[in-house]
């Protein structure tokens, strides 16, 4: 194993179903939760970020990584309501600081920018108010910025 | 994954797909909007640039004025964007001539709107009172410069330049430089600056603007240039022109005619400049005594 920024850190596994993954380390108060299937249907996709809500409850999570590598399929409806329902409840529970890693393919990146843009038209620009969402090309990065810190 | 599963990420893919399209139509309209808009603006901006540049042009001075005078006379002026702040001037007094080649700070619209402005004073200046002393007429525009444009401490409209006076009559060439650059070609090849100021005109409006003489000889020829001639960027590694390049080149070529320098001098601008951008307005004069 390469001596990673991240692996200098214990990443608990906190949730694991067939579609997900959801890691945790404490001292860095961050959260990840890694897609492991190209395509999450929208109750399964509910299911994975609402524990993370009730995750929150009893844990710090100030940084939150949600890892696309794996998704080869963006569904428009889940990431409305994870846009707009699941973010900002959870920026009332203090967590506002989200990172992104989107898989290594320029459509994908492309039908996110044309999902945002829908969004925000439908919502408005303000949605988002006090959110901070950085996108990344790695866990190591994020927590290479949170060391710095 | 049972088959649903593969079912919903179709279904899913398709909506992504007739989603990304749409966007993706959108943005292309809205691109071609912008094009068209910015083509629209350009055109106009490029209309009122030309039209400037006649009215630029309509004020600079016949140049057989001054070979009334002199053997031969000549300029050439490259505006960078089409008018700058580069301009020549030239005024038959009745009992000589004065002439004058400005640089204003600046380049482009604000430039050319100082250099008409300063061929207007000058004009004023030299339609009231005959002028027969360069330096008084240096001071009197830096006057009138700074109390036109300067009228609170910060100083926004300065030129650089040369101011000659001749007159048949003695031989001699009066003249008096702010920053000016001007060399004299003698019948040696010898290539040699002309003393000048430090202070520009319009800066402070008390400066005192000296007066040289210059006998001059029958051959000799003078080149008033801006600095934008010497300060152009090009070459192989890409630097700058150089006075000194700019010596040489007038010293090997002292003993051709005033229209062959002026060709030599613009097409060794051309070839130095090459693919670059003209770094600023560029301006000359050669005079042939």
């Amino acid at each position: 194993m390469t001596n990673t920024p991240q692996n200098q850190y214990e990443f608990r596994v906190i949730f694991n179903d067939e579609y997900s993954t959801i890691t945790y380390n404490e001292q860095l108060s961050i959260a990840v939760c890694k897609a492991d299937v190209e395509y999450i249907p929208i109750n399964e996709f509910k299911r994975i970020f609402l524990f993370v809500s009730e995750f929150i409850e009893t844990s710090n999570i100030h940084h939150f990584v949600f890892d696309k590598k794996a998704l080869r399929t963006f569904h428009q409806p889940s990431m409305e309501w994870y846009f707009a329902i699941w973010k900002p409840s959870l920026r009332a529970k203090g967590l506002v600081n989200h990172y992104k890693i989107l898989p290594d393919v320029a459509w994908f990146a492309k039908a996110v920018e044309a999902g945002r843009y829908e969004i925000f038209q439908k919502y408005g620009q303000d949605i988002l108010e006090g959110i901070t969402i950085t996108y990344v090309k790695s866990v190591e990065e994020v927590v290479e910025k949170l060391e710095k810190r | 994954m049972d088959i649903s599963y593969y079912k919903e990420q179709l279904e899913a893919k398709e909506d992504m797909l007739a989603r990304t399209t749409e966007f993706l139509g959108q943005m292309q309209n809205t691109l071609t909007e912008k094009n068209r808009h910015l083509s629209e603006m350009q055109e106009r901006i490029s209309d009122s640039i030309n039209f400037a540049k006649m009215i630029q042009t309509s004020l600079l001075p016949d140049i057989e004025i001054l070979k009334i005078f002199f053997k031969d006379a000549d300029y050439k002026i490259l505006q960078q964007i089409g008018i700058g702040g580069d301009t020549i001037f030239i005024k038959n007094t009745g009992s000589g001539i004065v002439f004058c080649l400005l640089d204003a700070t600046g380049h482009g619209i604000p430039g050319a709107m100082l250099s008409i402005s300063g061929s207007l004073i000058l004009n004023d200046i030299t339609t009231s009172i005959e002028i027969d002393n360069p330096a008084v007429l240096l001071k009197l525009l830096n006057y009138r410069l700074h109390k036109t444009f300067n009228k609170n401490r910060y100083s926004i409209a300065h030129f650089e330049g040369t101011a000659f006076y001749y007159s048949s009559k003695n031989n001699m060439l009066h003249y008096s430089s702010a920053k000016g650059k001007v060399f004299l070609l003698n019948s040696k090849g010898e290539v040699i600056s002309l003393g000048k100021n430090i202070a520009s005109i319009g800066e402070n409006p008390n400066t005192q603007f000296e007066r040289f003489g210059l006998p001059i000889q029958k051959g000799e020829k003078i080149l008033l240039f801006s600095d934008g001639l010497t300060d152009q960027f090009g070459g192989e590694y890409n630097k700058r022109f150089t006075v000194l390049r700019l010596k040489q080149l007038l010293s090997k070529h002292f003993d051709k005619s005033v229209s062959e320098l002026k060709e030599i001098i613009y097409q060794a601008h051309i070839e130095w400049k090459g693919n670059n951008e003209q770094t600023d307005d560029i301006s000359f004069k050669l005079i042939e005594f």
